[in-house]
């Protein structure tokens, strides 16, 4: 209801509440982008400098270090290659579990719905294990399976949503016609969800982005390092504590998040309501 | 005569021929070209000899191989690890159990007993000759503590010891003279400074204002051999010769958790000091923002280097560990790494891993490491080498602390016992227990998890 | 026609069940069997070998199954040169002339040690030139089986006959067992999670995390979804935006962020610094601030999944309902208690239950924040269960231990899961498709 001229009450106490509980947000954000250009002198707030030396991570890799572009094609290839194979997976399987009448369907409906909410950090052991026997252990594909596998029950979840919402009409319509069902799916009800899909594709792509535990894990060599690992790694190093070199790295690595998040804002939140949509 | 002679010699040469062809035979004698990966953890920029002497023993070895007339080259891929030992031994465990391990590690000789019980690493004694240089110059207790179930698993790379320091400034101010300073290493040796004087110097400094509360102590801030040096100050031993068993000894483990809850309690150290920030501490400790602490000979560049201590000597005294009873003594751990040679491609990839460690540990090679990173060399041969005997603190250190220095056992269990040790310590410093709940927690825990591996005393 | 369907389903299904089979409900299954076992470092994942140590001779020595002389033939290593082992060393391939020569100059030696013998066998003028082979060639001189790997039981067998040592079946069957390198079923790792004064620490400690979270979590997430609702559409788009940050950042940058704004050297330590206040690592200073950030740095980022939810459940709320309030004179407070909250039961359920379970399993932030310290004072049973199997300083890593404290977690999942699936009225869900029936 954003109705300010409301007879009963005025708007700008809550505002007021609102702003003094995100400062430490608003704070981190702003510094987050304010440090990476600036010198500070200690037990003040206000940069003293102007430099651009905490960008050199850009043009300079340490001996022995990864490159940074490296670790950014890493994860690129890592999030995007990872999207890709939950959009294609549970496009199928959403639709399945949606509209076909097929033997077990409540028993799968049940399980995705079981393991969407499963402990999945819990299994790393035996998914090492399983990645060393079908020896992708140390390699992106192998982390790319993983990890895919593990949002699958949440994607089919998302997708299956989005189909319930497709009128029942527009199929009905198409068998009348004569066309298989496979035909009406493809020419009828896909470009029906094509929003679920950029959603569910935004957010994967950002899931990858962003994942830490599981790469850590199962793709330590450096040159399969994605960024997170990266810069992780590199505020570990009590050698060589730089806040403002770690801002800097951490502004390159959530820039592109932030735009998809700009551009996307609207399908996201779907999703980030945690695909309750069914 | 002197035909017989010549035809003596030609017989003895032409036997000498076979035996170096067949010697060379043995070797493959076409052109190899072999990969030989190393791992070091722990290791900043600082340790890169631990991975460059490898690189530097390859090139020897080649040129080596060429005058034999063989070709042999090595790539040498380097990494050093410097995110934790924990992602370091994440990452070797999982490569090797997935046979992807580098074939050398780098790694604590805590690691030989668990490792070579898994097979993931090789004895080095297969490979190499321990009565040849520079094996043969290498300190014998160095190589006891790379040896495990009567076998050489490594070679030490590097030595070091854990001296406890003090801020001379505020010994001074607190009414030391210089020459009771100088005398302090002798008076811990022998006993008669403890650390419960350690904490009343403590506190005097920070009623003097020199030191912040909390700050007139300052331990290290995580786990680490360095608090088995205190349940030995306390008459603790770790493993017993006799039996080959580990050793709790529930009165010297309580003496030392409770010295720590003392010294939180008299406020010279903070009841969270454990898990603090790696960083902050070394600031603090290498500008006089702590009275004392204890940590590594390593140290010495960290202060000098990135923390811009420019009077080492100066401004810190260093000293054994003292002891904190009249049952125990003063004393130091060493913990040094060792290069291992994993379980990792053929015999040959091992036999030249094992070739290129041995060269890697020449005095001079090695003395490239000890200096660059301030640790204490691993060859008695290494106080001949210039860059090594010139250097004030490797030398005074050697002296002071490595010929009093003893390790910590290797044994499969130990790690085990080691995290439930410090598990113990962590309750009772925070508080969560008092130390004798403490105490009883870990006699109950290392009995269900150890059983008849350790002697409960 | 439904035949067919079925299998259109099926094939639907394929890609994703595949996936789900080997990357979830495998890896399910086998933490399921490592919970009973003992695998861990020294034990390795791929199954044993045998291998006889003087650590087990010592063992041994300690019980009383093995008398002294067959525990001194079982541990000795010692090397001997004999026709019988020179005829043994020739059929290995070692050269003749060698073979020779050590029986001229060594026939009859026995050496307690292999480097004694290395010694020996290095004056001889035919010897391998080459290290490695010369260790290889003393091989065949010696009996003992201590300190040699055998990768089959078969092979061990006949080598500890070979060794000429009388031993009962029963003694025979002791060094087998204990010899072997692998892992062995076992339920001690419950036992002993039941035992450890430390797990009950670490499950309270969980309890108290998932418990403070879920508070602010949905508390906050209430507090921001109603403020938002009343507040003019640009400033409340601004606000969701800012509570939606700590979502999307990846959660190392997000933590970074908070190490910067906690640490002594930060932002608040800053700040209070003007007021003359010392500096104060929130982050890790004491048990209180610790659990503090820690749920504050959660609690950031979870508040946002409520907001959303909550939001759109505020703004299906038809608008005349609220109007109708208002004219009736209801103030704000009024309005939020007897109007808008009834409406969000259902939504407040669902964020309880999702966040619960994830909240349970999640560690993530904890990890690279406080990594559960000071002393251990914000571990959680996930975190724990990560450090056991996976990640610890000693290098010891109990996959079975830590698959049992995972497997505690994946049966609370699974039990909480199927009662959620009650609770939300599955059979709603499954609405049967209509277009065959």
């Amino acid at each position: 209801m954003s109705n300010e001229n409301s007879r009963n009450f005025k708007s700008w106490p809550v505002t007021v509440i609102l702003s003094l509980f995100s400062v430490p947000i608003l704070v981190m954000y702003l510094y987050l982008i304010v440090d990476t250009f600036t010198n500070t002198e200690p037990g003040s707030l206000i940069p003293s400098e102007f430099t651009l030396e905490h960008w050199r991570f850009l043009w300079h890799t340490d001996p022995g270090a990864v490159s940074i572009w490296t670790a950014t094609a890493n994860t690129f290839i890592f999030a995007s290659v990872m999207t890709l194979v939950i959009l294609s997976v549970s496009l199928t399987a959403g639709y399945a579990l949606s509209r076909l009448n097929m033997p077990f369907r409540r028993f799968f409906l049940g399980g995705v719905l079981t393991l969407h909410a499963f402990p999945t950090v819990t299994l790393v052991i035996a998914l090492f294990i399983v990645l060393q026997m079908v020896g992708l252990y140390n390699t992106l594909t192998g982390v790319i399976l993983i990890k895919s596998a593990l949002m699958l029950p949440f994607g089919i979840w998302v997708m299956k949503g989005f189909y319930d919402t497709v009128p029942w009409e527009i199929e009905m319509a198409g068998v009348q016609d004569g066309a298989s069902r496979f035909m009406v799916w493809h020419k009828l009800v896909l470009p029906q969800i094509k929003p679920g899909l950029i959603a569910l594709g935004v957010f994967s792509f950002l899931e990858g982005w962003s994942e830490y535990v599981l790469p850590q894990i199962f793709t330590p060599e450096a040159d399969v390092q994605v960024l997170s690992v990266y810069l992780a790694s590199l505020i570990a190093d009590d050698q060589k504590f730089d806040f403002n070199l770690f801002k800097s790295i951490g502004l390159f690595y959530v820039i592109p998040v932030v735009l998809l998040y700009l551009i996307f804002q609207n399908k996201l939140m779907n999703i980030y309501g945690g695909g309750s949509k069914g | 005569m002197k035909a017989t002679k010549t035809l003596g010699h030609s017989v003895k040469a032409a036997v000498l021929t076979t035996a170096v062809s067949m010697a060379i035979a043995a070797t493959p004698s076409f052109a190899k070209d072999m990969t030989i990966s190393v791992w070091a953890g722990g290791s900043n920029q600082s340790d890169s000899y631990r991975a460059d002497a490898i690189e530097m023993a390859a090139d020897i070895l080649e040129r080596e191989a060429a005058i034999r007339g063989e070709e042999l080259n090595i790539k040498v891929e380097k990494k050093l690890f410097n995110d934790g030992w924990e992602n370091f031994k994440q990452a070797v465990t999982l490569a090797a159990e997935s046979k992807t391990a580098p074939n050398i590690i780098v790694t604590s000789h805590a690691d030989i007993a668990p490792w070579s019980q898994s097979g993931l690493i090789r004895p080095i004694s297969d490979y190499i000759d321990q009565d040849a240089w520079p094996v043969n110059q290498i300190y014998g207790n160095l190589l006891e503590i790379a040896s495990y179930n009567g076998q050489l698993w490594g070679l030490p790379q590097d030595a070091e010891s854990r001296p406890f320091f003090f801020w001379k400034p505020h010994l001074k101010a607190i009414g030391y003279s210089d020459e009771q300073i100088e005398g302090l290493p002798e008076k811990v040796k022998s006993g008669e400074y403890t650390l419960y004087n350690v904490l009343d110097d403590a506190k005097k400094m920070q009623d003097k204002g020199l030191v912040t509360a909390g700050k007139g102590f300052s331990p290290r801030v995580s786990n680490g051999p360095d608090y088995w040096q205190f349940y030995q100050s306390f008459g603790g031993q770790m493993k017993d010769k006799e039996s080959g068993k580990l050793i709790f000894d529930k009165q010297a483990m309580g003496d030392m958790y409770q010295f720590f809850v003392e010294a939180a309690k008299m406020g010279v150290t903070s009841k969270t000091h454990l898990g603090g920030d790696w960083n902050q501490w070394y600031s603090e400790v290498a500008n006089g923002k702590a009275g004392t602490w204890h940590g590594g000979t390593w140290h010495y560049n960290r202060y000098t280097g990135k923390e811009g201590l420019d009077d080492f000597f100066g401004n810190i005294q260093f000293t054994l560990i003292p002891a904190g009873n009249k049952k125990g003594r003063a004393n130091t751990i060493t913990h040094p790494l060792v290069y291992l040679v994993s379980n990792t491609g053929t015999d040959d990839d091992a036999a030249i891993a094992a070739e290129l460690i041995a060269i890697a540990s020449e005095p001079r090679l090695n003395s490239l490491h000890a200096i660059k990173s301030a640790h204490l060399g691993i060859g008695k041969e290494q106080a001949n080498v210039g860059l090594y005997s010139g250097d004030q603190w490797a030398s005074e250190a050697t002296e002071r602390l490595l010929v009093h220095a003893n390790a910590m056992p290797n044994h499969t269990e130990f790690g085990q016992y080691w995290q439930i040790m410090f598990k113990g310590l962590e309750a009772s410093w925070t508080g969560q227990k008092t130390v004798a709940e403490a105490v009883a927690n870990v006699e109950a825990e290392l009995k269900t998890t150890l059983g008849d591996n350790i002697l409960i005393k | 026609m439904r035949q067919r369907i079925g299998l259109l389903g099926l094939g639907f299904m394929t890609p994703a069940l595949i996936m789900v089979v080997v990357f979830f409900l495998i890896p399910v299954v086998m933490t399921g069997f490592f919970a009973f076992t003992n695998m861990g470092t020294a034990t390795g994942v791929s199954g044993g070998e045998y291998l006889l140590t003087p650590k087990i001779i010592k063992h041994f020595e300690a019980g009383d199954q093995f008398d002294k002389t067959t525990i001194n033939a079982l541990s000795s290593t010692s090397y001997s040169v004999s026709d019988a082992a020179l005829a043994k060393a020739e059929k290995a391939g070692l050269k003749k002339k060698y073979l020779q020569e050590i029986g001229k100059r060594l026939n009859g030696k026995t050496y307690a040690k292999r480097r004694d013998f290395i010694r020996d066998l290095k004056k001889l003028k035919s010897r391998p030139r080459n290290q490695r082979a010369l260790i290889k060639s003393t091989e065949s001189f010696s009996q003992s089986i201590i300190n040699k790997r055998f990768e089959t039981l078969e092979g061990f067998k006949i080598a500890l006959q070979n060794t000429g040592v009388d031993l009962q079946p029963v003694q025979t069957d002791r060094v087998i067992e204990a010899s072997y390198t692998g892992w062995v079923w076992t339920t001690e790792n419950f036992t002993t999670m039941f035992n450890k004064p430390d797990t009950w620490f670490v499950a309270a400690n969980t309890v108290i995390y998932v418990i403070l979270v879920l508070a602010f979590n949905i508390g906050f997430g209430l507090f921001l979804a109603l403020t938002t609702f009343y507040l003019p559409s640009g400033q409340s788009a601004f606000f969701r935006a800012v509570w939606l940050l700590p979502r999307i950042s990846p959660p190392v940058l997000y933590v970074l962020l908070w190490k910067w704004l906690t640490w002594d050297t930060g932002f608040v330590s800053t700040i209070l610094g003007w007021f003359g206040m010392a500096p104060y690592n929130f982050m890790l200073g004491s048990v209180e601030s610790a659990w503090m950030v820690v749920v504050l740095i959660n609690g950031f980022v979870g508040a946002s999944l409520g907001m959303i939810l909550f939001s759109s459940a505020i703004q299906a709320i038809p608008s005349s309902i609220l109007y109708a309030s208002e004219v009736d004179g209801a103030n704000r407070w009024q309005q939020v208690r007897y109007i808008i909250l009834p409406q969000l039961r259902w939504p407040i359920l669902f964020t309880t239950s999702y966040t619960t379970l994830s909240l349970l399993t999640s560690f993530e932030y904890i990890l690279l924040s406080t990594e559960g310290g000071p002393g251990g004072s914000t571990n959680v049973w996930s975190l724990e269960a990560y450090y056991t199997a996976l990640n610890n300083y000693s290098g010891n890593l109990q996959y079975g231990y830590g698959a049992a404290m995972a497997l505690v977690l994946v049966t609370i999942g699974v039990t909480v899961s199927l009662l959620y699936l009650r609770l939300f009225k599955f059979d709603d869900l499954v609405s049967r498709p209509r277009i065959e029936s």
